[in-house]
């Protein structure tokens, strides 16, 4: 039976992958049904992280309104939901960095916004590994669900609002149009800020079309296609933060980028954003992923 | 009644051996009676607390020599009874005779090297268990289920914790290889004697005519190192270099793939470690370096022990892994273990954990023996 279900996903995946998979699959439940129902959807095309979902412990703590997937981010085990976009090792590997490079500390904590927050990861992966008591985050979606789920992240990861805050880091999940002219009156956000982090979408529409079915298929267009200027949010980001007061002195911006945008975005951010000190940062598998600006 | 005649036992001290140990043990008695002349008057000062620390941890080495001097004079008293005049009196000193050399064989033999043996550098290290199928195919590796269902008891009755960290099962049955987490005291010094080859004889149980098939599997311990463990660098990160394993094409928000395989190669020694066991990249590069710091200081302690200079060859060479160093014979129910020759009649005893115990405690018994003799030879 295992290697009918095997050789089902190695046709699909490859066999190295499909090896894995399987094995994630089988770590994940002893029923053969469900099992073969897994493999079915995965070989549709559905994503590995829709299907695979937390231990069932997490489903007695959270009530969850759609099916239940999981993506391990960091030393975390985030929620995954479709269309939500499913968090990448990219930008994993960025965000730690990242944490790195913020001098912090609980007597004067940091603020945050993340644009395009989607399942909360980056600001949900900064408040768990910065000292506690040292960020206060605000994640901002256009998304009603992307929002949803970026709140029960922060659940998840006993991580609260602002409101009842205590000693620990706090996230909060807010509405809002990054692309709207009137954004920063519209959203509940306030400036001003140390930290503005994004990965916002920037994929081409050529490129759109000939992405794979489990991205195209399951993840929102919302949060990949960039528009017809893919650069327009990286433009819309740089006009944000130009503003005066919109960030603190010693300011640091980080964004990601889809490939061959590095030297455009660097180029917006030293130009459009009057930033400084603009460093492009490359991913584990050595393209250029993050332009990292400071004020 | 015709009488017996007195057994002398030969004074102790005439085996050279021990007379090392008791010159050692004197030696270090001398030190402590220095450090007690250099105590300060009203123990005021800093380095009192420190001598002081050292006085109290060597209590034990004086109350045995104390003891050994003591039991000695006896002894010698007593021989001079042993050729009494009065019966009852030579019976008397028969019989004090005898229970005063069992004291003393006692402390000589087995209180005072245990009081002499350094202690083991390694006794708080976890250990991490890999377990990889040999010659034999599926019967290897359904033979490689056994080994690690006996690790695992064993663990649970030394109240160690485990993690199986990495499992592959072989698609004719049994597992391909393994990897555990045994976490607690005295793991490292536990396992570390089950490394190299072990050899299973019995019939298959996929085997159709009942012929006995002989399979290997090959079992490597290496010292846990937490990341706070280290008090010195073992490595560098300049180093290591760090791949992921395939190419993502555009990767970022194109692709939903879960790409999470790592590779780390150590330069220096060229030592790599391939993790894909996770999902997440981090955690298989968490894991990894987990792995490389475990590697890496198997590779320090192997070196130490070549580097001691032991005159008595031990039993129990570390160096090479490829060594058959126990048979398992179902047949005819038994364990042999070639290093020092010891069979256990009670096979099922040894799967079970239990008997393992004996192995082990053995074969510490001959590490322990050599660490001695290198100690003895030094000083």
């Amino acid at each position: 039976m295992a290697s009918k279900l095997l050789s089902a996903l190695t046709a699909a995946l490859g066999p190295r992958q499909a090896a894995n998979e399987l094995r994630w699959f089988q770590q994940h439940t002893t029923s053969t049904s469900d099992l073969a129902e897994m493999v079915q959807r995965r070989v549709a095309g559905e994503p590995l992280q829709y299907i695979l979902g937390p231990s069932t412990l997490f489903l007695f703590i959270l009530v969850l309104n759609s099916i239940l997937g999981s993506q391990p981010f960091g030393p975390l085990n985030l929620l995954a939901r479709p269309p939500v976009l499913i968090p990448r090792p990219e930008t994993e590997h960025w965000v730690i960095k990242l944490a790195e490079r913020i001098p912090a500390s609980p007597e004067s904590p940091k603020r945050l916004l993340d644009l395009g927050t989607g399942s909360g990861c980056i600001p949900l992966l900064l408040c768990h590994l910065l000292p506690q008591g040292s960020l206060r985050a605000c994640g901002v979606d256009i998304s009603e669900r992307a929002l949803r789920l970026a709140t029960d992240n922060a659940e998840l990861c006993s991580t609260p609002t602002e409101a009842r805050a205590g000693h620990k880091n706090t996230f909060m999940a807010t509405n809002g149009n990054i692309l709207s002219p009137s954004f920063s009156a519209d959203a509940k956000i306030n400036p001003p800020y140390d930290i503005v982090t994004s990965n916002p979408p920037y994929i081409p529409w050529d490129e759109y079309l000939h992405l794979p079915r489990s991205v195209s298929a399951y993840e929102d267009p919302k949060a990949l296609f960039g528009g017809p200027d893919v650069l327009s949010f990286y433009h819309a980001i740089a006009s944000l933060v130009r503003k005066n007061g919109f960030l603190r002195p010693g300011a640091i911006i980080a964004l990601e980028v889809g490939h061959k945008q590095a030297q455009d975005v660097e180029q917006i951010m030293r130009i459009e954003a009057h930033m400084h000190d603009v460093e492009i940062w490359s991913d584990p598998w050595g393209k250029h992923r993050t332009v990292v600006a400071h004020l | 009644m015709p009488e017996s005649p007195p057994s002398r036992t030969p004074p102790p001290a005439a085996d050279s051996e021990n007379v090392r140990l008791i010159r050692i043990l004197e030696k270090r008695v001398e030190d402590r009676k220095r450090l007690t002349s250099e105590l300060s008057e009203d123990l005021s000062s800093p380095s009192d607390i420190v001598r002081l620390k050292q006085l109290k941890e060597t209590e034990p080495l004086q109350t045995a020599w104390d003891q050994w001097v003591n039991t000695r004079q006896l002894l010698e008293e007593t021989d001079a009874l042993l050729n009494d005049p009065d019966e009852t009196m030579r019976a008397l000193a028969n019989e004090e005779h005898k229970q005063l050399s069992a004291s003393l064989s006692s402390l000589v033999e087995t209180t005072i090297p245990s009081l002499l043996i350094p202690s083991s550098t390694t006794a708080n290290l976890s250990a991490m268990l890999e377990l990889k199928s040999g010659v034999g195919g599926s019967e290897s590796s359904l033979f490689l289920s056994d080994l690690l269902r006996m690790y695992l008891r064993l663990a649970n009755v030394r109240r160690w914790q485990t993690t199986v960290v990495s499992q592959n099962e072989n698609e004719g049955g049994g597992i391909k290889d393994a990897i555990v987490e045994v976490k607690g005291e005295g793991a490292y010094d536990a396992l570390r004697w089950e490394s190299g080859v072990h050899r299973v004889q019995r019939v298959p149980a996929t085997e159709a005519s009942g012929r006995v098939h002989t399979s290997t599997v090959a079992v490597i311990v290496l010292p846990l190192m937490e990341e706070s463990d280290t008090t010195e660098e073992l490595f560098s990160m300049d180093d290591v270099k760090v791949e992921v394993m395939r190419a993502r094409g555009a990767g970022g928000q194109h692709v939903n793939r879960t790409e999470s395989a790592v590779r780390l190669t150590h330069i220096p020694t060229g030592i790599t470690v391939s993790m894909q066991d996770e999902r997440s990249q981090h955690q298989n590069r968490r894991r990894a370096f987990t792995v490389l710091r475990s590697r890496l200081m198997d590779i320090k302690l192997t070196r130490e022990i070549a580097e001691r200079r032991a005159t008595r060859q031990s039993l129990v060479r570390t160096a090479d892994r490829s060594e058959k160093i126990r048979t398992y014979n179902f047949a005819q129910e038994r364990v042999t273990d070639h290093r020092i020759g010891l069979t256990l009649k009670n096979l099922s005893s040894v799967l079970e954990g239990d008997g393992l115990q004996d192995f082990i405690y053995e074969i510490k018994k001959d590490h322990d023996e050599s660490v001695l003799e290198d100690m003895l030879s030094t000083e």
